[in-house]
């Protein structure tokens, strides 16, 4: 087996060597053991792009988020594509956003990467608290770590996203590279949903509750997320307006009630929201609870197919309607 | 809970069946509780979830919307399309602990006052039963 | 905030004041922000009411108005119209229904008067945020579309062409004419039935401004308004019907001669696969029963078939095609009639069992000079000596789902009776009723008659028939003496009640709603019993609800009359209250288009800072105001008139500090 880290490199240096293409967008290393994306613009560049269990980052972000300021009146549009990396759950927001027309798919160069999970940062610290440095390298089931120096072998469920240990696309379902082996899928279950479900409205209050109360209306959830990119976000807005600035239960409620309801049918699980959450509120796990009700009501799921309509737009004449007097 | 609380309950109707419905029971007299306050939209297609939300946050204890039967939508499909925003957002919510009686959904259509009043009897009487709205409530 | 907004609450007599504090109400309303006066009147719907409105639009320049009254359903149009007399755009009105959903419907007064309150404060916070709005002006294609070729729909027909516009006539079956062409005689005056209908049906034919599409089925309709598109199916007849001429020597020379039940003699006669309904059939043209002819089924009939061979003209055509036609039209006259109600749901009364129980429809082509037994009243080729009429079968029957009275069978029974004792002047004839309903011009009289006829009315309903030997046995019980008792009889006549017919998809297709009896649901029950909810449908007969023939011919008439006035004008205004796009939102994501069910939405490209993006541009014309597309939009970026996000928010506030 060829070296991954080669081979993304290598992929990356033949991208942004096309005429047509503007920048490769993939991870490097970043502060401690952190990932950052990238923007390699050059084949030097490309030298510097990794791909690891420690890169985390959905970059699809990054093609909603690009600024487009006011374009001078004699300019030229920079028709050149986008190159990017991305991993099996990215893939599925790349499919999304073009499926919504947040994109077009031949603005885009995709270098899939098949992904065997990655690393819950919140784990790692708990595991290696004193940790600065860590390299990370996928062996099977297990990770082969390097803490400052020190190699040591860890199962991947001890660290691993919980998200990417029920993974169904580890292997990039949209790309026009494949870059690496294809991986194992993995089974999704929403068991923890489920039982959560049989608990009385207090007892899912109490829990919630909680956790909303933490919430310091950061908005990071919603910024991280590859598929909150309207230009004008409703909950930004005065006028209406559908939740006001004040930071309490109440607003933080309907906040995440607003922001989860606006990925109905359309958020396709790669938890950025929750891996951005500053106050460890289980954000994700809103969105997951629609997951499972949407493929349970109306078998459907968001990402997988570009010509897909969307869920709320269509409906068929038997949907259950059991609730309804 | 105080033993005398009387919800108040927001409900949107459509213009076509259930508001005119609503009617249809005024016409004939049929009382019921004066708990629910109606606002007429044109559709229950119209009805965003983010509606259901807000008036709960503003001082509803319940919220109830009404519309045509399925294949009976004054625009074809609008309660159909509205069906699974109501499905999804009320999962939603009870996920987090918010009462299934807060907001409820009913067919009603222009010749069924007799229901409507049934309907209202019941939401009313339900959400009395739980009380006050907390968990959205705003705080003022 | 500037106070501009006139708050008019109404008394409507005491069917607001008796219940809801007025007094109370107007003092909380003229404290709201922005309002600038509260008052009330007596009716505000009367001409000093609205007198009063429009002073005050004038002298306090309001720029909104709230009325508190009735249902706007009910006179939301009329308080337009006021400001509009007064200059003031008709869109800056808001109605709290303080009557229909608040008085009428609550017993406490403080209660009551509370909630009228609330409703006020959500109407006042809504008209605050209301924008006028302008109605667009749209051409109308001058014709018109009638869907059924009975007495309804033929009426409606001329009229309409008569007035001088383009009439489609769209019947489903071979002919014209309807139930009325298969009825004997018409009460209470006794004339013969088709005497009166098939000159009418004649001049249908003959009009020059009438399409007669016989055979036809009206399959989609499009559109709206003044420019509806209409997609007709056109059944293969197998008979080219510009070159038959009627003779019928194909029917005489059908192998199926005879053999099949007639469809126009309700059974009780009998035709060939090739035929026509009846001998004065409009047009008088031949059908080949592709469900029965042998050729059409087998490819067989005989060593060819007969009927060609017989055709003089070389009419037959067995390559006929169903042809789907497209009609554009302004306005639609709905006159789909009923079907009689199937007497086998009463199977206590034996219509299945015993071939001397018979429906009113039935008795009516035995008693036709025309029908198969040439008007003589014999059941198996012999005269009966005792009748007996059963009334309300399937009518007035809870259990059935039919609450509601047929209206025609009282009269049509008393007239079937005066028949038989006319035709069989020594027949016993007795008529079991509930209650006899003789409410038209001359009902009474004629059951007066037919009363001192020798004809025994017995209140109370029977509970069954059965045979015994040679007699047929009605047990029932007689309500006025209390006592059961039955009745030896030859022939038992059903009065079968009218229901609506299934007319499938048409329903949809004109999303027209129907009442608790599953007639269609007119616009209102006593102002506007034409209309429909659809804006350019109109109803005629009784595909609204059961009706005699002069009441049939007075609402078709009254449906034309509907469906000529946006002929005429040539205009019709598209209500404003529609969706709208803010262009420096909208993400062109498209959900909105795919949401939309009348494909009124499209994208477009605009140029924003410089770069071209695509947007979602709503055409206003075939917009229809649901506004489930605002709904779907996660960024707001589109929104319904009148209904905006900020203006329901607003009402939710109102309610919600309450």
């Amino acid at each position: 087996m060829r070296n991954i880290q080669k081979i993304i490199k290598d992929g990356a240096r033949k991208a942004v060597a096309r005429d047509d293409v503007k920048y490769v967008l993939g991870w490097t290393p970043g502060y401690g053991f952190r990932v950052s994306p990238f923007f390699a613009r050059t084949a030097e560049d490309t030298e510097r792009l990794i791909f690891s269990p420690l890169c985390a980052n959905n970059l699809t972000i990054y093609l909603t988020l690009q600024e487009k300021l006011p374009l001078p009146k004699a300019a030229a549009l920079d028709k050149r594509k986008i190159a990017l990396f991305v991993k099996g759950c990215d893939s599925r927001a790349v499919i999304q956003l073009i499926a919504e027309r947040g994109i077009s798919r031949d603005e885009l160069v995709i270098l899939g990467v098949p992904c065997g999970g990655v690393i819950d940062i919140s784990k790692l610290e708990a595991k290696f608290p004193q940790a600065i440095k860590v390299e990370a390298v996928e062996e099977g089931e297990k990770l082969s770590l390097k803490v400052d120096g020190k190699s040591q072998e860890i199962p991947k469920e001890d660290i691993l996203l919980k998200k990417c240990s029920l993974c169904e696309y580890p292997n990039p379902l949209i790309y026009d590279v494949l870059l690496g082996e294809e991986k194992q899928k993995k089974t999704k279950d929403y068991q923890g949903i489920s039982t959560f479900e049989e608990k009385s409205p207090n007892e899912k209050w109490t829990y919630w509750g909680d956790k909303f109360a933490r919430c310091i209306r950061c908005y990071a959830c919603r910024n991280i997320c590859p598929l909150c990119y309207c230009d004008s976000c409703i909950l930004d807005k005065l006028s209406p307006q559908w939740i006001r600035r004040s930071v309490n239960l109440s607003e933080n409620t309907v906040f995440q009630l607003l922001r989860t309801f606006h990925l109905t049918g359309r958020c396709i699980g790669c938890g950025e929201c929750e891996r951005a959450c500053p106050m460890g509120i289980p954000v994700g796990e809103l969105n997951r609870k629609l997951e499972k009700d949407v493929r349970e009501l109306f078998a459907y799921e968001p990402g997988i197919d570009i010509e897909e309509k969307s869920l709320l737009s269509q409906f068929k004449p038997e949907d259950s309607e059991d609730f309804i007097l | 809970m105080s033993e005398n609380f009387e919800p108040n309950i927001v409900a949107f109707l459509c213009n076509w069946c259930s508001y005119a419905g609503a009617d249809l029971a005024g016409t004939a007299r049929i009382s019921y509780p004066p708990n629910v306050k109606v606002i007429r939209v044109m559709c229950s297609g119209r009805m965003n979830p983010s509606f259901v939300i807000n008036a709960l946050q503003q001082g509803a204890d319940g919220v109830l919307i009404s519309g045509c039967h399925p294949g009976e939508c004054h625009y074809m499909e609008g309660n159909y399309i509205a069906r699974r925003r109501f499905t999804l957002i009320k999962k939603l919510m009870e996920y987090i602990g918010i009462e299934p009686e807060r907001f409820r959904v009913s067919w009603v259509s222009a010749s069924e006052g007799e229901k409507f009043k049934n309907v209202i009897a019941e939401v009313t009487e339900d959400i009395r039963k739980i009380g006050q709205m907390k968990q959205l409530k705003r705080e003022v | 905030m500037r106070k501009k907004i006139g708050v008019y609450v109404c008394h409507c007599g005491v069917n607001i004041s008796a219940t809801v504090d007025i007094e109370k109400v107007c003092k909380l309303a003229s404290g709201l922000p922005g309002v600038a006066a509260a008052k009330d009147y007596t009716y505000l719907c009367s001409d000093p009411g609205q007198e009063l409105i429009k002073k005050d639009i004038k002298e306090l320049g309001l720029e909104k108005v709230v009325i508190a009254a009735c249902s706007p359903r009910m006179h939301e149009q009329t308080f337009r119209g006021t400001c509009e007399e007064a200059e003031l755009n008709p869109y800056c009105l808001e109605m709290a229904n303080i009557r229909e959903q608040c008085s009428w419907v609550h017993k406490e007064k403080d209660k009551a008067t509370r909630k009228a309150a609330a409703l006020i404060s959500a109407s006042v916070a809504k008209a605050s945020l209301l924008e006028p709005l302008s109605e667009k002006e749209v051409d109308v294609i001058p014709k018109a579309l009638v869907i059924g070729g009975g007495i309804s729909g033929i009426q409606s027909s001329l009229d309409i062409a008569d007035a001088g516009f383009g009439v489609y006539l769209v019947e489903k079956d071979p002919s014209i004419g309807g139930h009325m062409a298969q009825l004997d005689k018409t009460f209470p005056t006794l004339d013969c039935s088709a005497c009166i209908l098939t000159p009418k049906m004649v001049d249908v034919y003959r009009h020059p401004n009438i399409e007669l599409l016989t055979y036809c089925e009206v399959i989609s309709v499009d559109g709206f308004i003044g420019n509806f598109k209409v997609k007709v199916r056109k059944k293969p007849r197998y008979v080219n019907i510009n070159k038959c001429n009627g003779c019928g020597a194909c029917a005489e020379a059908c192998l199926l001669k005879g053999r099949i039940a007639s469809e126009f003699e309700a059974g009780m006669g009998k035709r060939g696969a090739i035929y026509v309904p009846f001998p004065q059939a409009v047009p008088l043209v031949y059908t080949i029963d592709s469900e029965k002819c042998l050729f059409l089924r087998k490819g067989k009939c005989g060593k060819s078939p007969a009927c060609k061979a017989a055709c003089g003209p070389e009419a037959i055509d067995f390559e006929q095609k169903e042809e789907i036609i497209e009609l554009e039209i302004g306005t639609i006259v709905v006159a789909t009639g009923f079907d009689v109600f199937p007497a086998k749901e009463k199977p206590e009364y034996g219509y299945d069992a015993y071939s001397n129980v018979i429906t009113g429809l039935e008795f009516e082509r035995l008693s036709s000079a025309s029908g198969p037994t040439f008007g003589k009243i014999k059941i198996g080729g012999k005269e009966p000596e005792d009748v007996v009429f059963i009334q309300c079968v399937g009518s007035r029957d809870k259990e059935l789902g039919n609450e509601y009275c047929s209206r025609v069978c009282c009269m049509y029974t008393a007239k079937q009776a005066h028949l038989v004792r006319e035709k069989l002047p020594n027949a016993n004839i007795t008529v079991f009723y509930i209650d006899v309903r003789a409410f038209g011009k001359g009902f009474e009289e004629f059951y007066d008659r037919v009363k001192k006829e020798g004809i025994i009315y017995r209140r109370g309903n029977a509970s069954e028939v059965y045979r015994r030997g040679e007699k047929l046995i009605v047990r029932a019980e007689d309500t006025l003496l209390g006592e059961a008792l039955e009745v030896e009889t030859d022939l038992v006549v059903l009065s079968t009640g009218l229901v609506q017919r299934d007319v499938g998809e048409l329903k949809n297709a004109l999303r027209l709603s129907q009442s608790s009896d599953r007639f269609f649901l007119e616009a209102h029950p006593k102002l506007r019993p034409m209309d429909t909810a659809t804006a350019g449908v109109y109803l005629a007969g009784c595909c609204q609800g059961p009706k005699d023939i002069p009441d049939s011919v007075a609402q078709a008439s009254g449906a034309a009359a509907k469906a000529i006035v946006p002929l005429a004008t040539g205009k019709v205004k598209i209500d404003p209250i529609i969706s709208f796009v803010d262009e420096n939102i909208c993400r062109g994501c498209g959900i909105c288009i795919t949401t939309c069910p009348y494909d009124a939405i499209e994208l477009k490209e605009i140029t924003r800072d410089g770069y071209p993006v695509e947007v979602a541009f709503v055409n206003d014309v075939l917009c229809k105001g649901c506004g489930a597309c605002v709904a779907s939009c996660l960024s707001g970026a589109i929104q319904q008139r009148s209904f905006t996000d900020e203006q329901i928010l607003s009402q939710i506030t109102a309610l919600g500090v309450e």
